[in-house]
């Protein structure tokens, strides 16, 4: 399949499935579980599609006449692409039992689902600030209505209102810095400013740099880092476990697609004039994270709140991006994948337990669950274990390529800040495994149900640990090794 | 497959095994008993097969993660060979001592894995491996606390764990850094320890990685005044726990100390021996006298372990052939008798249900075999003659002597200190008169004998043979002194 086809073929087929549930949303053949498996095969086969696109380095615009050069499909989209309906698809796939115990998942939640990743894929193949934001603005409305799917709820409610609100303000950021710069370089095709920046003297380049500063600003606020992430704790406490589990995976998977892209494009700029405040915002996102998550009670907003402290370690690598070959920005795509088959999993196991339930699941909940359903304690065990980067999982791998990368590139307190932060997750994370197993409870045995959910968590449990010690020598399935040439090979067809 | 990776490997892999199989307890001590006493045979076909005269034998070499040059490098010398067969031998004797007190398949399993993770530290000779290994063998005694413990478990094993894991995540920002500073000299990143003694660091570099790396490792074993863990942790952890942090995982950190920073930073070892001397000292003669004031057994056998890992400390950065060899004595002999103390400890609370010492007494006249053990692996802790740890203390004091008088003197005090609160301990738990817990006090058994014997016979035999241990042990020892030549006290 040639690689214009596919990068046609995916968002195609994503609008394609979303039209026909549409349309069909309201006839007598629907049911929830047709929409549902609609959707799910939709994901499959889009990702089968867009695996063929990994692998080896291309690059070229997609249509350039069509699309007068705004779209660009290379190996970056194509990983990051077939990365987010991965993740689109296991969330949906864990989801299984969640969306069955409810009745709020109606046939405009999926619809919506596959709007949100087709802004998303178009996101990462955009090559132009415009396209870029409306694709932004594509994914984030259609997430804003999911958070507030459930309309009976009224925290879901709040989180809707709230989220909407900022999101719609931050957006505006983008908007006038995307103005500065196109005042300034008179495009906003990411090439030319690149040419621009590159011909020209630093110091008349003031508003390119505001307004890269008020682009910073609102790509901090879409991945959560602080001080622009106050909305994250509220918002994914009132969103149901699934769109939570969605959010702050792939969603952030999406927005740093774009950003490694502008970041490698503009690289000298940024180096000189936002790395500092990169730094910063790792700093206070990965501090101010931390304390957050360890206050809570509830164990869905201690991983809202550490999903916080894992933006701040991608910040630290974004930081340390030198250029298109130093390993900081294939880090980056490994600890994205590493952060988001652990948070999918973790996420997936809360949604799982609660049976489609709205209640708070405190630590408290979770006692005895190691004696009564192992299988279920021992995944979520290994997930609290990959997020608090422990060895042989892959967010250690993650973790130590991240660190490695702030090392190499000169910032060595940032990575030991950095695991500061993690030995304080530590503290969070093994509340987890120590209310699993340690805590005195009753013996109830609970029939869950769903062995399709629960298969995809044992999966999901397989995948980190595999991700952490596996090596194609044993058994010749691919393992850490290969998963970090693929992210190089993505990186290096940014430069292609 | 090389007999190392079958020894690290087998204990993990049947613990994943039974933790997924559904059988019941019984079968699982058998599958237990099996694995361990295949890993001791096949440690001992290694203990025979190691060659007197080379350094680091039985090699493997596999890649791992290219890119950054990590390989799965491990390999066996004659210090890390002591604890492997310290390891392989305590892991069945445990199950014997106990096998009638634990009826919880999570106890083994985590013991199974607990044996898996330590071989795994003790071989590395890569460190991203080595790093693996040291957090991965914390998991299963963390669980075992919180599953099995006594008291406030829940709060004692997480202070612990995170206590662990800050010194861990210390040492992983220092591997990280060298791995770094070597690719920025020699272009490629590895983490093998053989090639990363050519790296050339500054004196701040240096210093800054090799504190790094002393916090994980001071964490570990413990030295003053990183000790605050071990008191609580000690008395709160099942027996079994206990019998591998003390004989093995502290083991492990003052085994660290040469494996990791003798080899990569041995200039800066050298110059910071002298403070590590002092709080070595410091901690033997401190966690001695606090020995000597405590009531709660667990509590007075935990300070002498940590009193007897200073020494163990003293010895190593006292740079002399003898205290090298000495201290990798001490490391298998205070693993020998420490171990068994704890099993006896347990054996005596299974009885009397107490360890308060105060509220023992008498058992000698009842049971003659307890106490017969009872003394010989005291005595042996304290280093009297004809026992295992009198030839490494003496080893010990002898290098200290020759390093210093003065240190030598402080470091004799060690036998005069363990002696007292030793003496003092054994006094009145064995002899005096017969207390309401300890009237009806049921000598040992036939599996507990098993159990014992064997370590008894150890103890003797390394102490009245020495020749035949330390001459595995005596290259490697060398290597580090005569080919570096830092013997600077001729």
């Amino acid at each position: 399949m040639s690689n214009a086809l596919i990068a046609l073929a995916v968002p195609g087929l994503l609008l394609f499935s979303a039209l026909f549930i549409l349309l069909f949303g309201f006839s007598a053949y629907y049911s929830k579980n047709r929409g549902y498996y609609i959707t799910l095969i939709t994901l499959f086969i889009t990702f089968c599609i867009s695996v063929n696109g990994v692998g080896d380095i291309h690059s070229a615009e997609l249509l350039p006449q069509l699309f007068n050069a705004m779209v660009i499909y290379d190996t970056f989209s194509a990983t990051f692409i077939s990365l987010f309906l991965l993740g689109g698809f296991l969330s949906l796939a864990i989801a299984k039992s969640f969306i069955d115990q409810t009745n709020f998942f109606t046939h405009e939640s999926f619809v919506l689902f596959l709007f949100s990743l087709f802004g998303m894929v178009v996101l990462t193949m955009a090559n132009e600030l415009l396209t870029a934001f409306i694709a932004l603005e594509i994914a984030s409305m259609a997430v804003y209505v999911l958070v507030g799917l459930n309309k009976e709820s009224l925290r879901a409610s709040e989180a809707f209102f709230k989220y909407l609100l900022l999101g719609s303000f931050s957006a505006s950021f983008y908007l006038l810095g995307m103005m500065l710069i196109y005042a300034q370089a008179k495009s906003t095709h990411l090439n030319v400013i690149a040419a621009y920046i590159f011909n020209h003297d630093l110091n008349s380049q003031l508003l390119i740099i505001a307004g890269g500063m008020l682009i910073i600003i609102t790509i901090m606020f879409k991945i959560a880092a602080l001080p622009f992430g106050a909305w994250v704790l509220d918002v994914y406490e009132g969103a149901s476990l699934p769109i939570t589990a969605y959010m702050a995976t792939v969603f952030k998977i999406a927005v740093f697609a774009f950003t490694i892209r502008v970041f490698l494009k503009n690289n000298d700029l940024i180096q000189l004039v936002f790395d500092p405040l990169v730094v910063i915002g790792a700093i206070i996102t990965m501090i101010g994270g931390s304390l957050l998550a360890v206050i809570q009670n509830s164990v869905k907003k201690m991983l809202a709140a550490s999903s916080v402290v894992h933006s701040g370690y991608l910040l630290i690598a974004l930081a340390s991006i030198e250029d298109a070959d130093s390993s900081a920005s294939s880090a980056i795509i490994f600890y994205l994948f590493a952060y988001f088959i652990s948070a999918i999993g973790a996420f997936g196991v809360l949604s799982y337990i609660s049976k489609g339930t709205d209640k708070h699941i405190s630590f408290d909940d979770l006692n005895g669950l190691g004696k009564n359903t192992p299988i279920i304690a021992v995944s979520l065990t290994i997930f609290m274990l990959s997020l608090a980067g422990f060895p042989s999982t892959i967010g250690f791998i993650g973790k130590f390529y991240i660190f490695t990368s702030a090392i190499e590139s000169g910032y060595t307190m940032l990575a030991l800040l950095g695991a500061i932060t993690a030995f304080i997750s530590i503290y969070y994370y093994f509340k987890v495994i120590v209310h699993l197993y340690f805590k005195e409870s009753a013996y109830v045995k609970v029939e869950y149900g769903y062995r399709v959910s629960l298969g995809f968590i044992i999966i999901s449990a397989f995948i980190v640990l595999w991700g952490g010690v596996g090596t194609s020598l044993i058994f010749n399935i691919p393992g850490i090794n290969e998963l970090n040439e693929l992210s190089k090979h993505a990186i290096r067809s940014l430069a292609f | 497959m090389n007999i190392l990776s079958i020894i690290i490997f087998l204990p993990i892999i049947t613990a994943v095994l039974l933790f997924f199989v559904r059988i019941p307890i019984r079968l699982i001590k058998i599958v237990y008993m099996m694995v361990t006493s295949m890993i001791a045979l096949l440690t001992l076909k290694l203990y025979i097969s190691f060659e007197h005269h080379a350094s680091i034998q039985f090699e493997e070499m596999h890649r791992w993660i290219s890119e950054y040059g990590i390989n799965y490098h491990i390999g066996v010398d004659g210090v890390s060979l002591g604890i492997v067969v310290m390891n392989a031998i305590l892991m069945p004797l445990v199950a014997i001592a106990l096998y009638k007190q634990r009826d919880k398949r999570g106890y083994w399993i985590n013991l199974l894995f607990v044996q898996g993770g330590i071989m795994g530290v003790a071989l590395s000779l890569d460190l991203m491996l080595f790093y693996l290994f040291w957090e991965i063998m914390l998991l299963p005694i963390f669980l075992m606390i919180g599953l099995f413990g006594y008291g406030n478990k829940n709060f004692i094993t997480m202070k612990f764990n995170i206590y662990t894991i800050f010194g861990s995540l210390m040492m992983l920002i220092s591997i990280l850094y060298i791995a770094v500073q070597y690719k920025l000299q020699f272009g490629v990143y590895t983490f093998d320890l053989d090639k990363l003694q050519n790296l050339v660091l500054d004196s701040t570099q240096s210093i800054l990685v090799f504190s790094g790396f002393m916090i994980a490792f001071a964490i570990k074993i413990p030295i003053f005044p990183f000790h605050t863990w071990l008191i609580d942790t000690y008395r709160s952890a099942p027996t079994g726990a206990v019998v591998v942090m003390s004989a093995l995982m502290a083991k492990l950190g003052a085994y660290a100390i040469w494996r990791v920073l003798f080899t990569l930073l041995d200039k800066t070892s050298h110059e910071l021996a002298s403070y590590f001397i002092t709080i070595g000292l410091f901690g033997l003669i401190y966690f001695g006298i606090s020995a000597m004031n405590q009531t709660h057994l667990k509590n007075l056998f935990a300070l002498s372990s940590a009193s007897h890992l200073s020494l163990i400390v003293v010895g190593f950065f006292i740079y002399d052939v003898y205290g090298l060899i000495g201290s990798s004595y001490l490391i298998v002999a205070h693993a020998i008798s420490s171990a068994a103390l704890f099993m006896m400890a347990a054996m005596l609370y299974e009885r009397t249900k107490t360890y308060d010492i105060s509220s023992l007494g008498g058992i000698a006249a009842v049971a003659p075999r307890f106490s017969i053990f009872f003394t010989l692996f005291a005595l042996s802790i304290v280093g009297v003659p004809m026992t295992a740890g009198f030839v490494a203390e003496v080893l010990i004091v002898l290098g200290a002597f020759h390093y210093n008088i003065y240190i030598g003197f402080m470091t004799a005090t060690t036998l005069l200190i363990a002696m007292l609160f030793m003496f003092k301990m054994i006094s009145q738990v064995l002899y005096g008169k017969a207390s309401k817990a300890t009237e009806n006090f049921e000598d040992l058994r036939m599996h507990e004998l098993m159990a014992l014997i064997p370590l008894a016979l150890l103890v003797l035999a390394m102490g009245i043979f020495p020749n035949y241990f330390i001459q595995k042990i005596e290259p490697t020892a060398l290597s580090y002194t005569v080919e570096k030549e830092v013997s600077y006290h001729e």
